[in-house]
């Protein structure tokens, strides 16, 4: 590269590096500060270095373990339903978008609205005293689980969270299904290839890499989850919801413990970038 | 291996006919070529044949038994496709198993027959490549295996050889000729090319806007054109055309300044005045033959052995050809008499139909 030119990408890249530097920047380094000092709303100016003290409380702290299981659980149950249903109705559904996209648009609904939305919609609707479903339970058969009660709150979740971005999964899937060639299931056909079988060694293995994607996205869409279960059930019946961004809110803006939350914070950041690398290696050693 | 039998098949894409009313029956170890200019219903028609496209009348046998509602899973044919279609996440040898794999083979015999396909097509050392990393020939070699392990009833190529550049399709040609040979099997062969027609085909099936315009032998359509449309479409280089109009036993050349063709004997069965088109194969025309035209070279194409002469006749927009091999001499401008054979000339009607 000539000098000329290597002024000239400096010129055209600083304002970019600059913005980015400020806005993500300026928090990042906010964060490490606070994260380890001894810090609260009256002293948010001056923060006392206390080296890994609050790292100490965060990992000690029952709460955060089970917030982590929670959102680790949560994320990996969401991610295996939403990617094996929206897989499923991408192939059953292929040739009907095929025929007409509009349909499409119908199933993509849900992702349409907000998180916090939805969790508002689920908390009317499935209210013990006002909600519709409940009520029409009780008086069809007489009984109706508690939707949000200790026993069934997660199952209730992780049915909300697939629910709505069950159709992403299958956005993704039904873009790579049709993105296979006719003729290979032609020449599958001719060979005497079934449908099932046509799925499970021509589709399914060309869709892979996809698959890999959509779970991975999901994983980490469910494991980072704040506002729909916040808005449909904060933090849970003796913290039950309580996912690792749930927790990290609740003891920041709470209960004032800045520095613990953000020790967690960088965890979870931590964690999640240590998950990106590996994801990330595994599938380009996949790749052809 | 199978005979073909077609009945008053059509097929109808929203609306348009592709296919009309085609009946025809391709005989056990024939060679069949369906040949066409591009729309005229060649590859539906086989489409039909290996049940990826449903027939809206008619029906298809495959020896005998009625295929066509049968889904193309259940038709035991074999398809090689003009885009080769080769499954990429499967190394060579997968590809050439998977159907008999899903035949549910077992595994000492299917590796026996992918081991002879492999050698039969020189496929070996590649076996245990994807296709991703083949040249356009071995993955239409590697078509032609998985299409061959299975000994089907038929065996279909959808213009298999278009993909590839011209020496490779000589080569794949000679390869599919000996292949069949080989293996005495019924193939259906679909081409745009007349070339690749005229050398493989036992059968020539012309197909026009959906119909079928003539079958026959090679020869038979090259000698004996049913239509102005078969005499222009088999042969190479095309057949030249004039168009006249039957005056006194002679047929006066409308472009040609007046220069005109002795009528054969008994003359041609039409009512004085009647137009009609002269076809004259550039072999035929030369120096020698009763009868004549006088052109002037504008252009020749050399080809060593023999040369395509581009000629004129006087006051004519449309230039003749001649296939002659003593023409080395020939030069643009020269004035010369182009002759011709009476018995070698054939007579369409207005509507482009055989006057014998």
């Amino acid at each position: 590269m000539t000098p000329g030119r290597s002024v000239e990408n400096a010129l055209l890249a600083g304002p970019l590096v600059l913005f980015l530097l400020a806005v993500l920047g300026f928090p990042t380094v906010l964060s490490l500060v606070y994260g380890f000092s001894e810090t609260g709303f009256q002293t948010l100016t001056a923060p006392q270095f206390s080296g890994l003290k609050n790292f100490r409380d965060a990992t000690a702290d029952p709460t955060f373990w089970q917030a982590a299981w929670f959102s680790l659980r949560f994320g990996a149950i969401t991610a295996l339903l939403q990617c094996g249903l929206g897989l499923a109705l991408a192939v059953y559904l292929a040739p009907l978008a095929r025929a007409h996209g509009w349909t499409v648009a119908i199933l993509i609904i849900p992702m349409i609205v907000a998180p916090a939305m939805m969790g508002l919609m689920y908390r009317l609707v499935l209210h013990e005293f006002a909600g519709p479903v409940p009520h029409y339970l009780y008086s069809w058969f007489g009984w109706s689980p508690s939707f949000l009660g200790p026993a069934n709150v997660f199952k209730t979740v992780v049915v909300a969270e697939t629910l709505q971005w069950t159709p992403f999964a299958f956005l993704l899937f039904l873009t790579a299904c049709q993105s296979i060639p006719q003729d290979l299931r032609e020449a599958a056909a001719v060979d005497g290839t079934r449908p099932w079988r046509l799925f499970w060694k021509i589709e399914l293995p060309l869709m892979m890499p996809t698959v890999f994607v959509a779970l991975f996205i999901r994983f980490i869409d469910g494991f980072r989850v704040f506002d729909n279960i916040y808005t449909l059930v904060g933090a849970g019946p003796g913290g039950s919801t309580t996912s690792i961004s749930i927790y990290i809110y609740e003891s920041f803006l709470r209960r004032g413990e800045i520095g613990k939350a953000l020790a967690a914070a960088i965890l979870l950041f931590a964690t999640a970038f240590v998950l990106l690398s590996v994801a990330q290696r595994l599938l380009r050693g996949r790749a052809p | 291996m199978a005979q073909l039998r077609i009945e008053n098949l059509t097929k109808r894409f929203s609306g348009q006919i592709v296919t009309r009313d085609v009946s025809l029956v391709v005989d056990d170890g024939a060679f069949c070529v369906f040949v066409g200019p591009s729309g005229c219903g060649k590859s539906t028609l086989l489409r039909l044949i290996a049940g990826l496209e449903s027939a809206d009348s008619g029906r298809i046998f495959v020896d005998g038994r009625d295929v066509t509602d049968a889904p193309a899973y259940d038709r035991d044919l074999a398809m090689v496709f003009q885009t080769y279609a080769l499954y990429p996440h499967m190394s060579v040898r997968d590809n050439i198993a998977f159907a008999l794999r899903t035949a549910k083979r077992p595994e000492p015999e299917v590796a026996a027959k992918v081991a002879e396909a492999a050698r039969i097509l020189q496929l070996e050392p590649w076996l245990d490549r994807k296709p991703a990393t083949l040249s356009g020939g071995q993955r239409q070699r590697v078509a032609i295996g998985r299409a061959i392990v299975k000994a089907p009833k038929l065996f279909l190529f959808d213009e298999p050889l278009s993909n590839l550049d011209a020496d490779l399709r000589v080569h794949m040609r000679v390869e599919i000729a000996r292949l069949h040979k080989n293996l005495g099997a019924t193939i259906i062969y679909v081409t745009h090319d007349q070339v690749e027609a005229m050398t493989l085909a036992t059968k020539i099936v012309v197909l026009r806007d959906g119909r079928i315009e003539q079958m026959g032998s090679p020869l038979q359509l090259y000698d004996d054109p049913d239509t102005v449309f078969v005499a222009g479409f088999i042969g190479s280089p095309k057949m030249n055309f004039l168009t006249a109009r039957l005056q006194g036993g002679y047929l006066m050349l409308s472009e040609c300044d007046g220069q005109k063709i002795r009528c054969p004997e008994p003359g041609l069965a039409l009512a004085e005045g009647a137009g009609v088109t002269v076809g004259l194969r550039p072999q035929v025309l030369g120096r020698t033959g009763d009868q004549s035209l006088e052109v002037t070279v504008e252009i020749v194409e050399h080809f060593g052995s023999d040369s395509l002469v581009h000629a004129r006749p006087a006051g004519s927009a449309r230039l003749l050809t001649a296939l002659v091999d003593n023409g080395r001499e020939l030069a643009p401008g020269q004035k010369l008499e182009a002759r011709f054979r009476t018995e070698d000339l054939l007579f369409f009607d207005q509507a482009g139909q055989r006057i014998r």
